[in-house]
């Protein structure tokens, strides 16, 4: 089995989110438009261009029981698209905010969606039956743009990541929830009340909640990760310092399991250890250990295949020897059994959609386990 | 491997320059970001330099004359060169020279018409350049654009040279 399966689908790919059943993709390709492939056999056929927005579509999230996509951009508005008849009609969702909106994710219940905005606040808009449209309410804690957020399990907490160097985690109870659920910050959170607030380096890229809630993990500028465990109060803050650029995005495959992509062009993989450690493991996209004397004879020929073709003395290659050719910008699962993810797709400023397998590199890599 | 006769000083100019690669590889994540001050823009925000939570710490490196001062901020970084001029003839040389390429700009596309205050010649490198070009490209155009400037700039000021002897001797043989 292949590691991975590697799609060109655009110039450069902003975002992308996957449906219930994996078998559409939704993509901004850098501009004001989302596109919506389909897998037919074994090629991407593009079946529906969504054109509404004026200005680049920052963030795409797809619920998959309500079937709903909901699209966010530098224009500051926000639609919430739904399939009537094969094709997808837009909602304005009315977000009361006068900059851009940068990422938008449905929450575990979908039946409301958070939106980090420019305008330093986040927007949590749930439907309106009176006026039969999206209403917001604003949490506005934030002191600069806020970059990510992530829905904890239980419906009702955000993580957000914000370019005021801070993670935090804030109440998003609407009345819509029903009886807001207990958890280790209090019984009631009011709407809009910083529980906790975690100190980044610099500015935060990338808030993830693991599966079950226990963790939060968030990735900076200053190259680290942070690995906050919020089962008991005050939460203990992990921070591994990477040798490499900045992460732009996580995905925990399992409670000790997380993906990091970001700069590197390079997924990497952290584990956790029985005693609750996070360390690096390594990176999943590498060459197998082949001879070196393969590499020698091959790296003459290039230069001298270099100085007849191109005049240029180095055997340096364009390409970079990773899959991606430029940053990874979204990861997503994609193929998830029993609590674990086994395959998730990497989108990149490349316009490259890789699917990766991890029980192919699992058998291939010895010392890649995914727990 | 450095050859044996190669001189003693080529390794501190490769120590310097691949100090600058690693600043400016580090400098160069970059990502696409809405203004927070004006709606619906997105402009340079180390152009602007109007918010400062999104600009990055200055960093100058610099060996003896030359420097190299590297400002980036979130969606945008700002490269700007300082040429080594040892005599009067190459100050002139330096100012002539960079002219002549600022004014091409457009075909350079991250060339910026204006160096900053107190270099010769400035990049602006933007989200959208990073987005459509390899970044490690680049860098290894700058890098390269900085070892070729400073070749040109000797071998320019020696023809210089050569031609004011020549033309010397020539006119001065009337009076021989």
């Amino acid at each position: 089995m292949s590691i991975s399966e590697l799609e060109h689908l655009v110039g450069c790919i902003t975002c992308h989110a996957w449906n219930g059943d994996k078998t559409k993709v939704a993509i901004s390709p850098n501009n004001t438009q989302v596109n919506i492939y389909g897998k037919s056999g074994s090629s991407w056929a593009l079946e529906h261009v969504l054109n509404e927005h004026d200005q680049v579509v920052t963030s795409i999230d797809w619920a998959p029981k309500t079937n709903r996509i909901v699209s966010s951009s530098q224009d500051r508005n926000a639609y919430v698209w739904t399939l009537q008849d094969g094709q997808w009609k837009p909602v304005l969702v009315i977000l009361r905010i006068n900059r851009a909106a940068t990422h938008v994710r449905w929450s575990p219940n979908e039946n409301k969606f958070a939106v980090a905005t420019g305008a330093k606040c986040v927007s949590v808009c749930y439907f309106d039956k009176e006026n039969d449209w999206w209403a917001s309410k604003h949490i506005k804690k934030h002191r600069s743009t806020v970059t990510k957020v992530d829905w904890h399990p239980n419906n009702v907490l955000l993580a957000t990541g914000s370019t005021d160097f801070k993670a935090r985690v804030v109440g998003a109870w609407l009345k819509e929830d029903g009886k807001p659920p207990a958890s280790v910050f209090g019984e009631k959170i009011a709407f809009g009340d910083a529980v906790l607030e975690m100190d980044a380096g610099g500015w935060v890229h990338a808030v993830k909640w693991s599966p079950s809630g226990n963790q939060v993990a968030y990735a900076s500028h200053d190259s680290s990760i942070s690995f906050a465990n919020v089962s008991s109060l005050p939460p203990t803050i992990q921070k591994i310092n990477l040798k490499g650029l900045p992460l732009r995005d996580l995905l925990f495959l399992s409670e000790s399991s997380l993906v990091g992509v970001g700069d590197d062009c390079n997924p990497f993989l952290f584990s956790r250890d029985d005693n609750g450690t996070w360390t690096f493991v390594s990176e999943m996209d590498k060459k197998a250990e082949g001879g070196p004397a393969a590499s020698e004879s091959s790296s003459a020929r290039k230069m001298f295949e270099s100085k007849v073709n191109l005049g240029t003395e180095s055997a340096s290659d364009t390409k970079l020897t990773t899959q991606h050719q430029n940053s990874i910008t979204s990861i997503a699962p994609v193929v998830v059994a029993g609590g674990v993810v086994s395959d998730f797709s990497t989108t990149g400023l490349d316009g490259n959609l890789i699917v990766w397998h991890t029980k192919a590199l699992e058998a291939k890599f010895k010392n890649l386990k995914i727990k | 491997m450095a050859a044996p006769s190669a001189p003693a000083g080529a390794g501190k100019q490769r120590a310097y320059l691949s100090c600058i690669r690693a600043t400016i590889t580090a400098a160069m994540c970059l990502e696409n970001f809405g203004s927070q001050l004006v709606e619906r823009h997105n402009k340079p925000e180390v152009e602007t330099k109007q918010s400062k939570e999104l600009l990055l710490n200055p960093l100058i490196v610099s060996r003896n004359k030359e420097k190299v001062l590297v400002e980036a901020s979130i969606n945008s970084l700002r490269i700007s060169v300082a040429i080594k001029k040892s005599d009067d003839i190459e100050v002139v040389l330096a100012k002539r020279f960079m002219r002549f390429l600022t004014q091409r700009a457009e075909n350079f596309v991250i060339l910026r018409r204006k160096p900053v205050e107190g270099y010769d010649i400035s990049f602006l490198v933007t989200n959208a350049h990073t987005e459509r070009m390899y970044k490690h490209k680049l860098v290894d155009f700058i890098i390269q654009f900085m070892e070729d400037i400073d070749k040109e700039i000797s071998d320019i000021r020696l023809t210089v040279n050569a031609r004011a002897r020549v033309v010397a001797q020539e006119y001065l043989k009337e009076f021989a």
